[in-house]
């Protein structure tokens, strides 16, 4: 079975055939429809200061969905992300009160790897359930963050919000930059090392890479690692652009991170996932709710959008494979 | 241990020392899983540039002693040295670095994988760069080296065939120039071409000085190939051969244990009967499919012919309504037929067993009594314990008549053999009042004796007026069982062969598209 022979050249570059593997197409199309209808309803989003407060606004769901994403590529699912980000975001907030920013930072990403290679070693050494041990994990990570800090607070200074969540240039937010280095580095990693091959492998058939002579496990674990680090900085540029630490800040990134890898096209059965898709449909289901308020609608049809988004992206290639095949049996 | 003389007498004797020049030396390899024994005290060596073949019946354990070969699998007790270096440790990464490397017969590639990642990523360590170009840059110049430009090392393993996939993993196992190459059912998938075409990647290696492990059940091509051979029977040595000192018979009686014969049973003369054709197709379009037309009587034995990747998998599948598909004309146990799907294929008195019976075939943690009654297991109906027990005894009935091994209904279908397992897949459908049966392979990868009993089960089929559709990758099979044989080159039939025309040669010549234009697309009226 060989893919459809397309006309045109740039169709069947490398880089678009994996987008088309790797599914990501339609959230990148649904992206490039999404931001024009905002910009047809919402004008304003390219000035100075919207641009600002929707970059904020999307990049920490941005960061925690490549988190789940890499989880999703080796075949599992992270259930604590959430709580992971609560935690880093903490103990970034309160490491902030003492220590100078770097250290800050490093206590906070280091709390976050703890938790990653806590999951996956039971994930990946042990072999239980990515979604059991994860579930568990999440608990006793929000009971921690809770036991460390239960209100918000932190020591978080303005000259970090600058550096966070400003702006670098006008009308270029500070923040998706980061979030630009967060994903070449993260690509560089996934397409461009054997590391990152490997991940991608164990999720498309673990057993092919062990019979291979690879460390399967190895791999699984590194993944797990690698999603928390994201994380944790996804973590870091929340408390940035809030300007506190928060207990609660990420419960809120658990199932939209899990809803931006679903409508990326990633296979949750794992091996496929792009990351650009993930990038681009985080941005899209982040900025939902605010293209609703501008749009005058009730913001608690927020999630019946996003739901919508999701199942229509998800289903248009399904069904545009069913009619590409019936349209082509009937022509012979 | 027992030796074949040159007047084929078994004789026993004392294990003879490996000489020291042998490349790779087996000693008293055992392996126990709990109170399993599934290899005990096996010791052979294989000398270089000398081909060593490993046969015997499925569960004989050579899948296991090639597992422990490669590194997959760390023996209970004995010990393997290649070029001189012990390699216990279970590590195929270290059996890969001593030379040894393997094509394993359940095939390790990565189907999310390209062709080229697969190639390329084995070898090295974990942290350190890749490049997507290089590699299939160097996976195209591999390919082509090895004769297989056919394959495009940008495309995904998930969309080979099964045979380009064995092709890969071959390649994959000869690449790095080995010291020793184990072959474990590596010819399974190929036709008589990629049989050919492996065997000459084998002499090129062995004229290199590699020693070659070659497991298989084709006895045919032992004779091509195979310069010694240590025959395995439940997890021991049976007894060794070398070259022009065995016979078919012989291998097989040491292989089973017992008198046998490699004969095949002869079709049933078709009976006369009143009843309208079992399936009567024209023009059938599908996917990989462009017009086949095809007429099978009660009892007839309808053999498909061909390469792998010609049609065959659309063919049966189209027939059993899994993939669209639209004819011209279409009747099916003499009722027309419109849109197929597979639950009508099952209510017009079609089965199908199909290509990979993992896969498609089982539900392998569903015991083999739930998986006998799959396809007649409807929504609103009894299900679990109260329904095997009312079908007992037709599912002890099925298990009995092809002698299927198992600790009973309630076994998972999963803990079966391969046989046993193709078995159960092919019971579902006895004595169910069957107008058609469509076959993908039924016979690949499993042993002598497991094939007698299919061959027996097909025939009876036929004796009971039941239409048999069978595609083989084996030759002999359609040649000697066979009523009829239709051969399929690139979606259409290129010939169809009967009686005195029908001979392997012939059938081999029509695979590769040798046959004159003038037969093919025969009216069938």
């Amino acid at each position: 079975m060989t893919l459809p022979t397309a006309p045109s050249r740039a169709w069947n570059a490398h880089g678009v055939t994996r987008l088309r593997r790797e599914g990501a197409v339609a959230p990148v199309a649904a992206f490039l429809v999404f931001f024009i209808v905002y910009v047809i309803i919402n004008p304003g989003l390219l000035t100075r200061f919207q641009l600002q407060s929707a970059a904020n606004l999307v990049v920490p769901l941005a960061l925690a969905a490549l988190g789940q994403l890499i989880i999703v590529l080796v075949g599992g699912i992270d259930i604590s992300i959430g709580a992971i980000m609560s935690l880093s975001n903490v103990v970034f907030a309160l490491s902030m009160e003492h220590l100078p920013v770097p250290l800050a930072m490093l206590a906070g990403i280091g709390a976050g790897l703890a938790c990653g290679l806590f999951n996956g070693f039971l994930v990946a050494y042990l072999r239980l359930p990515a979604i059991a041990v994860t579930l568990a994990s999440a608990f006793i990570i929000g009971s921690i963050t809770r036991e460390i800090m239960d209100r918000p607070g932190g020591g978080i200074t303005p000259a970090f919000y600058l550096a966070t969540s400003g702006e670098l240039l006008p009308y270029l937010p500070i923040s998706i930059f980061w979030l630009a280095i967060v994903g070449v580095a993260l690509w560089l990693v996934l397409q461009r090392s054997a590391l990152g091959r490997h991940i991608y492998g164990v999720g498309s058939s673990a057993d092919s890479v062990r019979a291979a002579g690879l460390n399967a496990r190895g791999a699984q674990l590194a993944a797990f690692a690698l999603s928390s680090v994201i994380v944790s900085f996804g973590a870091i540029m929340l408390a940035g652009s809030t300007i506190t630490g928060d207990p609660r800040s990420g419960d809120s990134y658990l199932l939209s991170s899990i809803a931006a890898v679903a409508l990326a096209g990633a296979a949750f059965t794992g091996g496929r996932g792009s990351i650009l898709g993930t990038i681009l449909a985080a941005c899209t289901l982040g900025l939902v709710g605010s293209l609703l308020f501008f749009a005058g609608v009730n913001s608690y049809w927020q999630y019946v959008i996003s739901a919508l988004i999701v199942i229509s992206v998800v289903g248009v290639p399904v069904i545009w494979r069913t009619t590409y095949l019936a349209i082509r049996r009937v022509r012979s | 241990m027992t030796v074949l003389t040159a007047d084929g007498v078994a004789t026993p004797v004392a294990a003879p020392p490996a000489p020291s020049n042998a490349l790779l030396v087996v000693q008293n390899l055992t392996k126990h899983y709990g109170p399993v024994v599934a290899v005990q005290d096996v010791s052979f060596y294989c000398l270089p540039g000398e081909v060593h073949a490993l046969i015997g019946e499925n569960g004989a354990g050579k899948s296991t002693i090639a597992k422990m070969l490669a590194g997959a699998v760390v023996p209970t007790s004995g010990s393997v040295t290649a070029g001189g270096i012990a390699l216990v440790s279970g590590r195929i990464k270290d059996a890969r670095l001593a030379g040894v490397s393997c094509a394993f017969q359940e095939l390790a590639l990565v189907p999310d994988w390209t062709v080229a990642e697969n190639l390329a990523l084995p070898d090295g360590a974990a942290l350190r760069g890749f490049s997507q170009r290089k590699s299939i840059h160097a996976a195209t110049a591999l390919l082509a080296g090895l004769e297989l430009d056919h394959i495009d090392a940008r495309a995904l393993v998930s969309s080979l065939s099964l045979a380009d996939r064995q092709f890969v993993e071959i390649a994959r196992a000869i690449t790095g120039a080995p010291k020793a190459l184990i072959l474990d059912e590596a010819s399974s998938a190929l036709g008589p071409p990629g049989v050919e075409w492996l065997f000459r990647r084998i002499r090129e290696l062995t004229a290199l000085g590699t020693s070659v492990i070659y497991v298989s059940h084709r006895l045919s091509e032992l004779a091509v190939i195979a310069d010694r051979g240590t025959v395995l029977r439940d997890g021991r040595v049976a007894g060794e051969f070398s070259r022009g000192n065995w016979s078919e018979d012989q291998l097989i009686s040491m292989m089973a244990g017992r008198e046998a014969s490699k004969a095949f049973p002869s079709s049933p003369p078709l009976p006369v009967s009143s009843k309208p054709d079992v399936l009567r197709i024209e023009n059938l379009v599908a996917e990989g499919l462009n017009g086949i037309s095809i007429l099978i009587k009660p009892g007839e034995i309808l053999g498909v012919g061909g390469l792998q990747g010609h049609g065959q998998r659309e063919l049966l599948r189209a027939l059993f309504g899994a993939t669209p598909a639209s004819a011209s004309k279409w009747m099916l146990g003499g009722r027309p037929v419109r849109r197929l799907t597979p639950v009508k294929a099952v209510r017009l008195g079609a089965g199908y067993v199909p290509e990979d019976r993992k896969v498609e075939g089982l539900a392998l943690e569903l015991g083999v009594g739930e998986n006998l009654l799959a396809p007649w297991l409807k929504p609103f109906q009894r299900g679990g314990r109260p329904r095997l027990a009312s079908e007992k005894t037709w599912i002890s009935g099925v298990i009995a008549s092809l002698s299927i091994r198992t600790r009973g209904p309630l076994e998972n279908a999963g803990a079966l053999s391969g046989g046993n397992q193709q078995k159960i897949v092919f019971g579902r459908w006895t004595d169910r009042s069957r107008t058609l049966i469509l076959l993908h392979d039924p016979t690949r990868g499993i042993d002598v004796r497991a094939k007698q009993e299919l061959y027996k089960a097909i025939i009876e089929l036929s004796r009971q007026g039941v239409g048999v559709l069978w595609f083989s990758t084996e030759v002999e099979e359609l040649v000697n069982i066979c009523h009829r044989v239709v051969v399929l080159y690139e979606g259409k039939i290129a010939d169809e062969l009967e009686g005195d025309r029908l001979t392997a040669e012939a059938v081999v010549g029509a695979a590769v598209g040798v046959a004159s234009p003038g037969v093919s697309q025969r009216e069938i009226s």
